[in-house]
């Protein structure tokens, strides 16, 4: 149809309409070399793209760079957001590294809590802190345990690695606990490996100080502090801490309980206790001396009252 | 008066010889190294056309072949096919030209679709035939519309920017004779 029309019209002589042939017919004989020998072709095409692509090398590097400049210009207007989202995100990151290693941290103070070892004759009602003292002057922790789960007065209060302090008021659901910290706790320890006994005092300070040791020169920083049982107080082998000294040259405990971060507390069931008629019977045993037993009681009675 | 007229026509057609080269150019750019899941116009075609239909004598046929079998070899097509492709199609517009050249644009569009759909079908056809590797369907049929997308575009440009005209009765007189 094209040729017929093609041949209607003048402007096609027959040399155009020749050439026209030629050309069409070297343009599909190429394409058919190609589909026949294609290497040769390819060759050919190789050295034609060798001739001709690195004549528009002089001005292709430049547009190229031209053109990436802008794109980069593009990605500058959009840095200042990018910024800001960044920033968000790290926010968002840091909030996570958090959880994360509070995550971390009640993980591995709940395995200590699956793994230490304990007295047989023990057991214990694990319960969560609910609140604090509320006051610089009495360090004592409330946990969500009470007398419906059993608690008693006197009972040890241990995180899961080492003493943290005894029950000292128990009501319906709740239960106080006074730490060793506290500047009315005394417990009585025993120093591993040289086995002195000592009395470990609260003063108010992280690390109690211990007092009435025999032998002072045995003691060194890092020995272990158990618990001795000693006035049936306590069960006897709780860890407290390691011996520390501190610049004035006293012997002072590093609680192995993490004082920073109480958050469950394990009450251990200790029933050899002596049965407790009243506040000041948790210090002072039955049988005193007559002069000191006296006074001792009167004094306990209203330092528990303002505890509670 | 072939004296005055010479010269511009030599001009269009090395201004459509440099057009031409300067697509490829653009399109040789390494700006896209990666794949890309779609297929532009190919705006030579779409300018060939355009400039068939309106001064078939700023693009003879051997300009075109030239061209197109160059764009071939450097943009790895078999070589040879598609240039004689469009020089058919080219050689079918450039007889329609002068029937269309009192129609609406309309009429050329749709002209030239037509003859776009016969130049991709034909080519993949024959591509087909000869069991050679060809790229999906998908991607011809994008750059076919596009293609036809921006066929108004180019020709408007070529026709207020470039200059490229139908020519109307006035210049028959003015150039002395039609081409």
């Amino acid at each position: 149809m094209a040729k017929d029309r093609a041949q209607s019209e003048d402007f096609t002589g027959p040399l155009k309409r020749l050439l026209l042939g030629v050309v069409l017919l070297c343009l599909l004989g190429l394409f058919l070399l190609w589909r026949i020998d294609s290497p040769r072709v390819e060759r050919f095409r190789a050295q034609v793209v060798d001739h001709v692509v690195p004549s528009f090398d002089w001005a292709m590097a430049p547009v190229t760079a031209t053109v990436n400049i802008m794109r980069d210009f593009q990605s500058y207007q959009r840095i200042y957001r990018q910024n800001q989202e960044l920033r968000r995100e790290l926010q968002q990151m840091k909030a996570w590294k958090e959880a994360a290693l509070q995550l971390e941290q009640e993980n591995a103070r709940l395995l200590d809590l699956n793994n230490v070892q304990l007295d047989p004759r023990l057991t214990y009602v694990t319960g969560v802190v609910m609140a604090d003292s509320g006051s610089p002057f009495r360090q004592s922790v409330l946990i969500n345990v009470g007398s419906r789960d059993g608690i008693m007065d006197g009972w040890a209060a241990m995180d899961g690695l080492g003493l943290v302090g005894r029950i000292s008021g128990v009501g319906n659901n709740t239960a106080r606990v006074v730490l060793l910290t506290d500047t009315s706790s005394r417990v009585p320890v025993t120093i591993q490996p040289s086995g002195q006994r000592a009395l470990l005092i609260g003063d108010n300070t992280a690390a109690p100080f211990v007092d009435f040791i025999e032998a002072p020169e045995t003691i060194r920083p890092g020995d272990r502090v158990m618990t001795s049982g000693d006035g049936n107080v306590f069960p006897a082998g709780l860890l407290v801490g390691q011996v520390a000294q501190d610049p004035g040259g006293r012997m002072r405990v590093r609680l192995s309980a993490d004082y920073e971060r109480l958050e469950f507390l394990r009450v251990l069931r200790s029933y050899s206790n002596e049965k407790l008629d009243q506040p000041g019977r948790l210090i002072a045993p039955e049988a005193l001396p007559d002069s000191s037993g006296h006074p001792a009681p009167e004094n306990m009675i209203p330092r528990e009252a303002g505890n509670g | 008066m072939a004296e005055l007229r010479t010269p511009n026509r030599w001009g269009m057609r090395a201004l459509y010889l440099m057009l031409c080269m300067g697509l490829i150019f653009l399109h040789l750019l390494p700006l896209d190294t990666l794949p890309r899941g779609w297929a532009g116009p190919d705006v030579m075609l779409a300018l060939t056309f355009a400039w068939v239909l309106r001064r078939p004598d700023y693009v003879p046929p051997l300009l075109i072949a030239a061209v197109f079998l160059l764009a071939d070899l450097l943009f790895q097509r078999p070589p040879g096919l598609w240039s004689a492709l469009v020089v058919i199609a080219s050689q079918t517009l450039r007889t329609r030209e002068a029937g269309l050249r009192d129609l609406t644009f309309a009429m050329e569009w749709l002209n030239v679709a037509t003859t776009l759909i016969a130049l991709t079908l034909g080519y993949r056809l024959i591509l087909a035939v000869l069991l050679v590797d060809q790229a999906p369907l998908g991607l011809s049929l994008m750059q076919f519309i596009a293609t036809l997308l921006i066929y108004p575009i180019v020709a408007v440009v070529s026709q207020v920017v470039l200059r490229v005209r139908k020519i109307a009765p006035g210049d028959v007189d003015a150039l002395g004779g039609r081409p």
